[in-house]
Formats: structure tokens, C-alpha cells, sequence
């Protein structure tokens, strides 16, 4: 190699790596931010499929508790799928892992990104019935405190939601609306939110301990910390259980209808969701138990949370450029012009 | 516990960023750079990162006592905040989400953290990481789960970023316009990353490669293909795409201790 040509290769080592390897070369705009926070929670429930813990028999005897309760035709292929996975959870749980692994990264990776929304749909549906027994909302004991209507549903809608795609020549009042429209993404957030709302007042919710007990029932194998403010949530909701279900119903219910008022009381419905769902998280879910181990996924609060920025009202109403419909897959999605 | 194989695959991918670490500090001899040595550190930090964690997953692979690998990553943790502090001064917060050195403090750290919090194991007392190969079967785990947690989260969102960026509309333009500076001898056009027809015109020093190449995307591919074999292992990609294998794994390892 000459020195010229070595000098070269050297220079252009030291500039890459002054100017940052990965560093911005487009910067993603609101929707793709949206997509790769997506993105980052399929990766950490693919990595905490890893855990040890998917890898035993707990895994199946986790998958066949959700038949409990449900219809026979719904618990029926439930029973078949933990059977299975008991007897090969090495190989199936790899399967799982690996799968969840490749939607993160497809939808990361811009040229894939439709593919592995698409597969994620179709992936979190299978769950959803499969691993989560439809989220229990057939089932006495769904409740939005601890994660119905399944959390897994809730990566199919954010995948419908952030599609690459515009309707055009229609403005969208939030992130959400570009891909299907305003009316049909709020139907969406009104059913999601409504429902939490029946599901908060459910007899089995409404009982006086009921609330109480799901949240004390989250404290075994936290660490201390989070063990104290479970036991405090619970000792402000004891015997309260009807009070409690109904203050939650009605902030739910107040939420569903946000997305219908003007922008500003919208924003402010928004960050109500918001702050439902990270109570829920904390109190309710204890973080998805994920600091106990052995948890699936983060549960429903962060996913919530996720779905309420897409319906955060934008400033200035987002008409889909034309040629958006017309651009091959992943060409330039998601890239804000400098 | 998490089946042997799985941990070795992973132990394989960190062997395989070590091997390319290791290759593009050879290549470029930051060494013969004088002051612009210091450029290393991110190939650097690597190369030891990727040392550490396959030891780490697979207890054959073990090389150093954990007490040695603490002050390593004491000190590469200090070295990159003294790097993110200096491009705060110049970029602002920005350089926390954009820079490329965030990244590397937040793995220095997490490597640090792991290697001080994991509890040992009951049993498998082997000498060396054996306390670091027990966590990873299991049978050991790390003190202070949030902050493990914490540092997963970082470690990921920073590994989807840089997918994301990796895989964006400059990116393709900017491997041709890599490949081209290496091969070219004669300073002419450089080009930009937004796509064909988009080339402008600057002198050599303007781009800040003196006395080396610039070309536009729309040099013959054979101008490049020569050199492309020695120079495309030191594109800014193939540290990009280390990066987001040892995020990947680092978290990986995070989530499966907690």
C-alpha cells in the first residue's frame, strides 16, 4: 500500500470517527421516532424471552394459566400451545426470542420497516390469544391495573397506528391519523379506552379488597423499594375497591372522549392517559415485574404510554405529501428534510 | 437457565467484534497519528468491551481477573465523560442523543456496573469471571436491578438508534463516497450524503481530509474496488454496527442477571 493511499485509509478512519459513526444522516421525524420506541420495546421483550426463567417448565405452566376462565374454543388451542411449548421449551422459546429478536430489528432497520410491522401484527395477534388468553377480556378478571386488555394487542394497534404511510392530501391532526384517518384512529382510542373503562368496573374490580389485593399481590420478589410503594398503593386502596374502580373508570372514560374535543383540552386528555398509565405501571404492573425476573414484557403502561404520543395533537396539521404513496417501500420514510 | 448455546453465540458475536476492532486499530495505526491517537479510544473500547463480555458469557473465554477489568472500565468510563463533557460545551444536550461518545460512557458504565454488582454465585467458585459465568447461568445476580435496567434500556434505545440511522437515506451515498476516498489520489469533488446529483464542489482541505481524496457518488465503481478491501473495514459503519452488537449484547447480559 503507498503512503498516499495509507494516509488516505488513516484520514478517513479519523474522520469517521470524529464526525460520530452513526451519527444523524436523517433526522427521523415524529412518526419514526414513534416507530423506533416501538422498535425498542419489541427488542426488550425479545431479550427478556432469554431469561432463564423461558427456558423452564414455568414458561408453559405461565401460558396455560391463561385458559383459566376462558371459553373452551378460546382455552382449548391455549392448553395445545402450553403443551407444546412444555415439551420443547428450549427450541420454542429460541423460536419466540428470535422472532421478537427480528420485528426490533426490521422495524429499526428503514428498508424493512412495513415488513416487520406487518409481521408484528400478525405476530402479536397469535400472541395475544396463544400466550395471553386474549388478554382475559372474555374472562371475570380482565382489569386496566393489571394489563388488560393485553399488552400484546396493544403492539398490533401502535403497528397499525405507525404505519409508513399517508393518506393523501388529507391533513392528520395527530401521528396516529396519517395512516388511517382521524375518524377511524379515534374509534380506535375511544374503543381501547372505553373498554378499560368496563373493564375497571367489572364486579370482580369493584369488590372492596379487589383493587387492594392485585396491588399487594405485586410485591413478592420486587426489590425493597418498589415492595414499600406496593404495600403503601395497596393500604391507600384497602377496603376503597368501589371508590377506586369508579374514579378510575371515570378518568378512563374521560380519556376515550379526548381525542374528540379541541386541540388544547385533547393535549391535556393526553397527559391524563399518560399519567394513568405510568401509575398503572408502577402501582398496578410493578414495572411489568421486570426487576423480580421472569417477566415476558413490560406489561401494558408502556405501551399506553406509547400510544397516547401518537395521538399528541401536532401543531400545524400534517398534509400527506403525494409522492408519499408513490415512494417504494422504506426509501425515505420517516426523514425530515434539513 | 438460559441453555449454554445461546450464551456461546453471543460469546461468538463479541469475539467477532473484537477480531474487527482489532483489525481496524491495525489498519489505521492510530498509533503513527500523534496527537489524533486519542481517536482510538472508541476502537479501543471495543476491543476490551468485546473481550470482556465474551469472558463474561462463556467461561472458557475468561482472560482477566474481574478486579483488572473494573479498573479498565473505571478508567474508559472517566475518559469518555471527560469526552461527553467537552461535547456538551460545543453541541449542547444534543451530544447526549446525537454524539458518539454518550454511547461508549453509557457502555463503559454498564460494564463497570456489572462487573461490581453481581452477587456471587453460591457454588462454581472458579477463580477469574467464574462469578461473572455462574450470573450468566443463573446462579448469580446483580445488586441494584433498576439500575441494570436502566442502563438495558439505554443500551437499547442507543443500539435502535443507531439501526435506524444506519439503515437511513445517507447511509448507502455515504459507504460509496467511503469506499471512493480511499481509492481516488487526486482531490476533486466531494460529495454529499443526500443522493445522486447532489455532489458540490469544495477543495480538499475544506473537507477536512487534507492531502486526502474526495469523489462524488458518481465515480465508476472499479475506481474504488481496489482499496475497498483494506479501507471498508474502517468505515464509520462497521463501528456503528460493532456498537449495536455489543448494545445488544451488553443488555442481553443486563436483563438475563437481574
Amino acid at each position: 500500500m503507498s503512503e498516499v493511499a495509507a494516509g488516505s485509509i488513516r484520514a478517513r478512519w479519523r474522520s469517521g470517527l470524529d464526525a460520530g459513526a452513526g451519527m444523524a444522516r436523517g433526522a427521523p421525524d415524529v412518526r419514526r421516532r414513534l416507530q423506533l420506541s416501538l422498535a425498542g420495546i419489541w427488542l426488550l421483550v425479545a431479550l427478556l424471552q432469554y431469561q432463564s426463567f423461558m427456558f423452564s417448565n414455568g414458561f408453559s405452566q405461565m401460558i396455560g394459566g391463561t385458559a383459566a376462565g376462558n371459553p373452551g374454543a378460546v382455552a382449548s388451542p391455549i392448553s395445545w400451545d402450553a403443551t407444546l411449548v412444555a415439551h420443547h421449551p428450549v427450541l420454542l422459546n429460541s423460536i419466540f426470542a428470535t422472532i421478537q429478536l427480528l420485528l426490533a430489528i426490521g422495524i429499526a432497520w428503514r428498508p424493512t420497516v412495513r415488513v416487520a410491522l406487518a409481521a408484528s401484527i400478525a405476530w402479536a395477534l397469535g400472541v395475544w390469544w396463544f400466550g395471553e388468553g386474549l388478554g382475559m377480556v372474555l374472562t371475570s378478571s380482565a382489569s386496566p391495573v393489571n394489563g388488560a386488555p393485553g399488552a400484546v394487542i396493544i403492539y398490533a394497534l401502535l403497528a397499525v397506528l405507525l404505519w409508513p404511510a399517508d393518506r393523501a392530501g388529507q391533513p392528520a391532526p395527530f401521528t396516529a391519523a396519517r395512516a388511517v384517518g382521524a375518524p377511524v384512529a379515534r374509534a380506535l382510542w375511544a374503543v381501547l379506552w372505553l373498554s378499560l373503562a368496563y373493564f375497571a368496573l367489572l364486579p370482580g374490580n369493584r369488590a372492596p379488597q379487589a383493587l387492594n389485593g392485585m396491588i399487594a399481590g405485586m410485591e413478592s420478589g420486587e426489590p425493597g423499594w418498589l415492595a414499600a410503594l406496593e404495600r403503601g398503593a395497596a393500604s391507600l386502596v384497602a377496603h376503597q375497591g368501589l371508590a377506586a374502580s369508579i374514579v378510575l373508570a371515570v378518568a378512563l372514560v374521560i380519556i376515550a372522549v379526548g381525542v374528540y374535543l379541541p386541540a388544547s383540552a385533547a393535549k391535556a386528555t393526553v397527559v391524563l392517559a399518560i399519567v394513568v398509565a405510568a401509575v398503572i405501571w408502577v402501582f398496578g404492573e410493578a414495572f411489568g415485574t421486570i426487576l423480580a425476573g421472569g417477566a415476558t414484557d413490560p406489561n401494558s403502561g408502556p405501551l399506553l404510554i406509547l400510544l397516547a404520543l401518537t395521538y399528541w395533537p401536532v401543531r400545524a396539521a400534517v398534509t400527506a405529501p403525494a409522492r408519499t404513496a408513490l415512494a417504494p417501500a422504506g426509501a425515505d420514510e420517516g426523514t425530515t428534510s434539513p | 437457565m438460559t441453555p449454554a448455546w445461546i450464551l456461546d453465540i453471543f460469546a461468538a458475536i463479541m469475539l467477532a467484534v473484537a477480531a474487527v476492532s482489532a483489525a481496524r486499530l491495525a489498519v489505521a495505526r492510530p498509533w503513527q497519528q500523534g496527537t489524533q491517537a486519542a481517536l482510538a479510544d472508541i476502537d479501543i473500547s471495543h476491543l476490551l468491551m468485546a473481550i470482556a463480555m465474551a469472558g463474561m458469557l462463556t467461561a472458557s473465554l475468561q482472560t482477566l481477573p474481574n478486579g483488572v477489568w473494573e479498573v479498565i472500565f473505571a478508567v474508559l468510563t472517566a475518559w469518555f465523560a471527560y469526552r461527553v463533557i467537552r461535547d456538551t460545551q460545543t453541541s449542547g444536550v444534543r451530544a447526549l442523543a446525537g454524539g458518539h461518545c454518550a454511547p461508549h460512557l453509557f457502555h463503559a458504565a454498564a460494564m463497570l456496573y456489572m462487573f461490581m454488582a453481581l452477587t456471587a454465585p453460591t457454588t462454581h467458585a472458579s477463580g477469574g469471571m467464574g462469578g461473572m459465568a455462574g450470573g450468566m447461568s443463573g446462579m448469580g445476580t446483580l445488586q441494584l436491578p433498576l439500575l441494570a435496567f436502566v442502563f438495558a434500556l439505554l443500551l437499547i434505545g442507543y443500539s435502535i438508534w443507531d439501526l435506524d440511522q444506519l439503515s437511513g437515506p445517507g447511509a448507502s451515498g455515504h459507504y460509496r463516497l467511503a469506499a471512493a476516498r480511499t481509492a481516488l489520489t487526486a482531490p476533486v469533488l466531494v460529495g454529499t450524503t443526500a443522493g445522486p446529483g447532489a455532489a458540490a464542489a469544495v477543495s480538499p482541505s475544506a473537507s477536512g481530509l487534507a492531502g486526502s481524496v474526495v469523489a462524488t457518488e458518481a465515480q465508476p465503481a472499479h475506481a474504488s474496488a481496489p482499496a475497498i478491501g483494506v479501507g471498508a473495514i474502517l468505515a464509520p459503519s462497521v463501528a456503528t454496527g460493532c456498537r449495536i452488537a455489543m448494545g445488544v449484547t451488553m443488555a442481553f447480559m443486563l436483563l438475563i442477571m437481574i
